[in-house]
């Protein structure tokens, strides 16, 4: 098949490639990048271990055409916090015990930042954090402490200042 | 127990390997990839019980990139099992299951791949099939197996046509004892497929070196027994199989066996390259190792003041087209329907059958929720029957300490009692219809823990921090955390401290599994061995040094002291590796085994359970009086967990097992019409989400066992065992209607209850 040109933007870094038309976004960064952070499970968004974000909203990158993401911001897990600097959302994860297997960590805490950043300065309730990450599946934590965890975060991301927020 | 403050083990620490989880960098054996590497995909059969007559590749082969394409032809004609060697690789001339394996490409990419299965031109014949396993035991039904007298089998199972193994246990004389009740009440229950649903689909990559020696990075639970099984399919000698599992996206029991791993191996040696195979979610319910779906009939005499004296059960097992671990489970069940009650006369059966279905395995607490759905269903009836509080019946005839179990073995360490009355205070169980539409309902059960054999070796780091060496697999529960808060206890340094490396076989010592509800027990246990053993060199290092006696000599606070005298554990390790080879040891665990009778019991495989667990489950529920749809208000667990060595990850264990009974009590089922299933994708095949699971409220009770480490017992399968029955009962209370088949979805209950009313 032929290949043709595609730049994209992911986490701040261009990259030029060489894709075929029919290629995901997850196939782009999982094979073609070897950026694996992001998940691979269904192929049909169904169970949401591949979330990236899409200028800044979560999106399945399974079914999204790498070609869609021409020109537009992407961020996955490896672009959101390093081990010395973890992200809010990634500490709280992990100090509230949220994270087992962790195979559905990376879209569950983008889906969980996309979620946040729509609303920044209001706490959520848990209905409404359960509501909005329920379209990613885990089948280890029973997911209490992912809830827990989004709303430990929210409320640490609140306090930040305004330019801080928007940084992150 | 001793008294003294524990300062790691206890607590609620953060898990060892969080950080690389949340940051995307932890490498999932899906995340593998080894350069020049094929992609492996596999042609599965269309018919679910036909001979094939006609396989033509010549397209297939055709194809640009198709680098190797496998049958049947290609590979020894070896067969492999668990209990019963009845499974080929490939398909040869027969296939016995929709989705059965024939034929194996590999190539460049996977479209390549893809498209070559496509291209390859099967022709069928169909032969007659069984689907239903009461069918399948009838006289003159379709064989699944026509030489099943052939194949190699664990002695131990009794075998006959469909029938896989028969086991028994019994004891009294059950004549006798329901000619004495005062009531007999029979019932009839039915249980589902159920996929353990993990998020990372099973994958391998393997890869051949110059000496013959294969290499497989998978995401298996048992890397020991999947080097075994591999070996025994590649026909190697075991030495020449490596397995790495450098991280495993969830298991629950279904990546126990060898799923894609000989596919990868096959394709990679014959076209020289790395190949690398991971299952679809069409793949994942079609061919995997799914729980057995059961019917499960209970016979059970009780006395006038509600005392069981009587009972018999039979359970039938659908192990599909391959017995894999089907019969054992089908065994595992009878102590399902005994415990944790008394009853003097009992007769329990057990009789795994064949069909035309997909094989099935051991799922988390395999045959735990089918036997206790039946049985705890079951006491509900005759409690409600009787009109005795179903709590106050359950009080009455619970173990005690020391009671006899199924087997004639000693149970001990027995809280059901305690965790039946805490779970009930906790739901308000006084009230148990507090509104219409509402009512609430309770299950307990007890469990094993199994306890196989771990080795870990310690090593202490010139830099004073610690490298556990395990064989054993960090499957996500935060076992491995937890054996690490042992050994950070025994050897007086802090949980990050100690660092636990990823399994390799060449490399790692033994370890007998994800598996069990074992690993944080035996693991934990091998690492106090280890520690021990650690202390005896340090002091016989350190005593002529300092001129006193090697047993004075302490582990605490990053440090080795003997009375004024101290040298921190990293000074000590330095000298170690200046005048010797470094401070390492090698700790072991086996759990003993319990004695039992064994007149009791016929060809049973576990007959006797060790470490004890028991469990109440107690739920809050409301039923929509048009729809039917079940809406959890509150969920309780009281566990006992002998000692809780993390908190936390405790919790996690039981919240996520009982979000998967949810699953298995309300919504998920692998539905087959005939042969085929029709739901094979994560739209149809319903596991809960963030919305359908409430916050379960957890009791950790800890009446320490004898053989776990400072006390602990298993914790991973116990609770996804009673929210099918806990979540029955309560169903029964809110809606006035009993459900005795999974799942219980909304449609069944409303047309339970319009049927109420007809």
């Amino acid at each position: 098949m032929t290949r043709h040109a595609l730049d994209l933007t992911i986490n701040g870094e261009n990259h030029q490639l060489m894709v075929e038309p029919h290629w995901s976004l997850l196939h782009v960064l999982r094979r073609e990048l070897g950026m694996t952070g992001t998940k691979e499970n269904c192929l049909e968004a169904e169970c949401g271990v591949c979330t990236v974000l899409l200028d800044g909203k979560a999106v399945n990158s399974c079914i999204l055409l790498a070609e869609q993401a021409r020109g537009r911001s992407i961020v996955t897990i490896e672009g959101l916090g390093d081990p010395e600097h973890l992200h809010p959302l990634q500490a709280a994860f992990i100090e509230h015990g949220a994270v087992q297997c962790g195979y559905c960590i990376p879209g569950m805490i983008l889906t969980a930042k996309s979620f946040l950043d729509e609303r920044p300065g209001r706490m959520p309730s848990e209905a409404e954090v359960r509501e909005a990450l329920s379209g990613t599946l885990c089948r280890c934590t029973g997911y209490q402490k992912i809830v827990d965890a989004v709303i430990a975060a929210a409320r640490q991301m609140n306090s930040w200042p305004e330019a801080a927020r928007r940084a992150s | 127990m001793s008294t003294y403050e524990r300062r790691v083990a206890g607590k609620r620490l953060k898990r060892i390997d969080g950080v690389g989880k949340v940051t995307g960098k932890h490498v999932y054996a899906s995340d593998f990839a080894l350069p020049g590497m094929l992609f492996g995909k596999i042609l599965r059969s269309s018919e679910a019980h036909a001979r094939i007559v006609r396989l033509d590749l010549t397209r297939a082969l055709a194809l640009p990139g198709v680098r190797t394409i496998l049958t049947a032809r290609d590979v020894p004609q070896i067969l492999f099992g668990t209990a019963i060697k009845d499974r080929p690789v490939f398909a040869s001339d027969v296939v016995r299951f929709r989705g059965e394996a024939i034929a194996a490409v590999a190539a460049t990419s996977l479209e390549i791949a893809e498209a070559a299965v496509r291209a390859i031109e099967i022709a069928y014949e169909p032969l007659p099939a069984v689907f239903d396993m009461e069918d399948a035991l009838k006289p003159g039904a379709p064989l699944v197996h026509g030489g099943w007298s052939d194949y190699q089998a664990l002695p131990v199972f009794d075998r006959e046509g469909n029938i896989s193994g028969r086991s028994s246990i019994a004891a009294g004389d059950l004549e006798a004892g329901f000619a004495a009740c005062h009531r007999v009440y029979e019932h009839r229950f039915t249980t589902q497929h159920v996929h353990p649903g993990y998020t990372e689909p099973r994958t391998a990559i393997a890869s051949w070196d110059g000496n013959g020696d294969v290499s497989v990075w998978c995401n298996t639970q048992l890397p020991f027994d999947m080097k075994n099984m591999l070996a025994e399919v590649l026909d190697l000698p075991a030495n020449k199989v490596r397995v790495v599992v450098p991280g495993i996206g969830g298991g629950f029991g279904g990546k126990l066996r060898v799923g894609v791993e000989h596919f990868a191996a096959w394709l990679a040696r014959k076209s020289k390259r790395p190949v690398k195979v991971m299952t679809t979610s069409e793949e994942e319910l079609t061919d995997a190792y799914p729980r057995q779906p059961t019917v499960i009939t209970l016979r059970t005499g009780v006395s006038r003041d509600g005392l069981l004296i009587a009972r018999e059960g039979k359970v039938l097992l659908d192990c599909g087209a391959y017995a894999n671990s089907g019969p054992a489970t089908a065994a595992l069940a009878l102590q399902m329907l005994a415990g944790p009650y008394r009853t003097p006369h009992f007769s329990y059966e057990s009789v795994a059958v064949y069909t035309n279905k997909g094989s099935t395995g051991s799922f988390r607490a395999p045959a735990g929720p089918m036997g206790n759905f039946a049985v705890e269903s079951q006491i509900d009836l005759i409690a409600d029957d009787l009109g005795i509080d179903p709590l106050e019946f359950r009080l009455r005839n619970v173990y005690r300490e020391g009671d006899t179990g199924p087997a004639g073995d000693t149970v001990t360490s027995v809280s059901i009692e305690e965790s039946l009355r805490r779970a009930a205070d906790a739901i308000g169980w006084k009230d148990r219809k507090p509104g219409p539409g509402r009512g609430k309902g309770l299950a307990c059960s007890w469990w094993l823990t199994t306890g196989g054999s771990s080795g870990v070796y310690v090593k202490i780091n010139p830099d004073g921090t610690v490298t556990v060496v395990s064989g054993a697999v960090e499957l996500g529960s935060g076992a491995m955390t937890g054996a690490a808060q042992i050994l950070a206890e025994e050897l007086g340094v802090d949980l990050s401290d100690i660092n636990a490396t990823d399994v390799d076989t060449h490399l790692s010592p033994y370890d007998y599994g994800a598996q069990g509800s074992r690993t944080a027990f035996s693991v934990g246990n091998a690492c106090i061995a280890a520690a021990k053993d650690l202390r005896r060199q340090i002091g016989e290092l350190v005593g002529p040094l300092w001129n006193v006696a090697p047993e004075s000599v302490l582990l605490e606070g990053k440090g080795v002291v003997s009375g004024n005298n101290r040298l921190s554990l990293a000074e000590v390790a330095s000298l170690s590796q200046r005048t010797g080879g470094g401070l390492i040891s090698h700790g072991t665990f086996i759990q003993p085994m319990p004695t039992f009778d064994p007149t009791r019991v016929k060809n049973h495989p576990s007959p006797a359970w060790t470490s004890h667990s028991f469990h109440t489950h107690a739920v809050d529920l409301s039923v929509d009086p048009v729809t039917g749809e079940v809406s959890i208000n509150r969920y309780v667990v009281a566990q006992d967990v002998g000692f809780a060595i993390n908190p936390t990850y405790i919790e996690g264990q039981i919240e996520g097992g009982v979000a998967q009974g949810i699953g298995q009590a309300l919504s998920e089922e692998i539905v087959y019409d005939g042969g085929r299933v029709l739901n094979a994708n994560l739209t149809d095949y319903k596991m809960p989400t963030m919305m359908d699971v409430p916050r379960v409220e957890c009791i950790l009770i800890e009446k320490p066992s004898v053989n776990g480490p400072y006390g602990a017992k298993g914790v991973g399968e116990p609770p996804c065992i009673q929210p099918p029955a806990a979540i029955a009962n309560a169903i029964a209370v809110a809606a006035g209607v009993r459900m005795q088949a999974l799942p219980i979805t909304a449609e069944k209950i409303a047309l339970a209850r319009l049927k109420e009313c007809d």
